[in-house]
């Protein structure tokens, strides 16, 4: 294992805005960690959903200049979001084997692709390269006492042979990094469910449906609150999480937390500067009551 | 349902379609042909009940040649590209990738789809990367709202999201903005040549 980790990062356009606490408290963590983080500089939108539902190689292309872009950081690609991982591994294995979408991106973006930099997840790089073992020494705030229901959403895990993260159907990388914290993880039904995604903005009665079925199951649990890695999924669980309280009559009253702010938390890093103010449903009633704050 | 039961299936080698079939074979990477009805896609699809046809029920009708009726419904609009059939597919068809390519079909035609606001959506979100290089989400909501006719939608959620920093007022423009221009007018020389799909 190599002691001293460095990291190109690609943050992604959510990142910026509506998730800048996952940014911030990636930031953080990283630092807290000595874990090196470098920002590939002039980055694109990765297209995401919505171009590659219309249009497969202007989302491949877009991918395709990242990827380049990023190479010239040192490091391997550290990813946050779980659409920009999704589409940076999709494009890397979709090039990789098929030479006539090569050669089209290839024209597009009027340069050799490249493929070899390794695209990782943050849970990947805290669970594998920097290590379960180490990640539980720099722990100094255990999270005892606190349930969390791990939610992974659609596109950490599958299709199974595209992001490779963990088991498609029955991952645990997350319990694995949140149990390293002293924290506990809930059994629950939901946690690979679609929460809607992107429809939030065309058809956000979809997400009402859809989410609400995800934070009944985390509350049929036991859980005290929900853990995620992308900010679709964060967006709908917590900005919409009071509409789908008015609609369904249920109570929830569940904050939703970015892995990297609870991780930092209890790597000691000041709750100040995890974001915890810009979410939606306010969180600090839950730390306080378990000791965290 | 009324319409499918009703509707008599004539089916001959003119009816069955088969170069539309090819082409989505093609655009997807998938097979579409070898799926067998067992109806597991649709069973793990969390969007079914918005769909006017489930997942197989998609294949089946493109396997029969009645691409029209596919093209003309909202489901493929209304697929959230979760990849569930694609991972549980015991005959490797890669459902999401036909999916993808159904709906580029539609889009090229500027398809007869009765669901428009999942298109706006894709529309304005691709013409924000060509315009910004970035997605810029506050531009996005507010377009997206005046542009479908519902001023008042999500009325309340933008200001509580901008007074905690989530939306951002004025968004900068990619420094090396020109590149991914050049990207975009590439791809439509290369169509236009007929070099890309």
């Amino acid at each position: 294992m190599k002691n001293v980790l460095n990291y190109s990062y690609y943050p992604g356009c959510s990142l910026h805005a509506s998730g800048k606490e996952y940014d911030e408290s990636a930031r953080g963590l990283f630092k807290a960690l000595k874990i090196g983080l470098q920002e590939v500089p002039d980055w694109f939108c990765c297209g995401a959903t919505p171009a590659h539902n219309v249009d497969e190689l202007l989302s491949l292309a877009l991918c395709a200049k990242n990827l380049e872009l990023a190479d010239a950081v040192e490091g391997d690609l550290a990813v946050a979001c779980a659409a920009c991982f999704s589409r940076l591994k999709t494009t890397q294995h979709k090039l990789g084997e098929n030479e006539s979408k090569r050669k089209q991106v290839e024209q597009a973006i009027d340069a050799k692709v490249s493929l070899e930099k390794p695209v990782k997840h943050l849970l990947e790089i805290l669970a594998r390269d920097f290590g379960l073992e180490r990640l539980h020494k720099a722990v100094s705030k255990p999270l005892n006492g606190l349930k969390i229901a791990p939610y992974y959403g659609c596109l950490l895990t599958r299709p199974p042979d595209v992001p490779q993260l963990d088991c498609t159907e029955a991952p645990t990388i997350m319990e694995q990094v949140l149990e390293a914290t002293g924290a506990e993880t809930v059994p629950w039904s939901h946690r690979l469910e679609c929460c809607g995604a992107n429809f939030t903005l065309s058809r956000p009665g979809v997400v009402l449906k859809l989410t609400g079925d995800i934070l009944a199951s985390a509350k049929r649990a036991g859980a005290d609150c929900l853990v995620v890695a992308c900010p679709l999924c964060h967006g709908n669980l917590d900005i919409r999480q009071k509409e789908i309280e008015e609609a369904t009559g249920e109570e929830y009253h569940m904050p939703v937390f970015y892995i990297t702010q609870l991780l930092a938390l209890a790597c000691g890093v000041s709750p100040n500067k995890l974001g915890f103010g810009s979410m939606i449903v306010n969180p600090m009633p839950l730390l306080k009551e378990k000791n965290l704050i | 349902m009324k319409n499918i039961k009703n509707t008599k299936m004539e089916l001959s080698q003119e009816t069955m379609n088969v170069g539309f079939i090819k082409k989505v074979e093609a655009l997807s990477g998938s097979s579409v042909r070898r799926c067998f009805q067992c109806g597991k896609c649709s069973a793990g699809c969390p969007m079914r009940s918005f769909m006017d046809h489930p997942p197989n029920r998609i294949v089946r009708l493109i396997q029969l040649g009645q691409w029209e009726r596919v093209l003309a419904g909202r489901s493929i609009w209304y697929c959230a590209s979760c990849e569930t059939c694609s991972t549980r597919c015991p005959n490797k068809v890669d459902l999401a990738a036909i999916m993808d390519a159904l709906r580029k079909l539609s889009w090229d035609a500027d398809g007869p789809s009765k669901e428009s606001y999942v298109q706006l959506a894709n529309k304005l979100f691709i013409n924000n990367i060509k315009q910004y290089g970035r997605q810029y989400e506050m531009r996005l909501a507010a377009v997206f709202n005046v542009k479908s006719g519902q001023f008042l939608k999500d009325l309340m959620l933008g200001p509580k999201l901008l007074s905690k920093g989530k939306l951002k007022m004025f968004h900068s423009k990619n420094k090396n903005l020109a590149e991914i221009e050049k990207i975009f007018s590439r791809i439509e020389e290369m169509r236009k040549k007929g070099d890309a799909p």
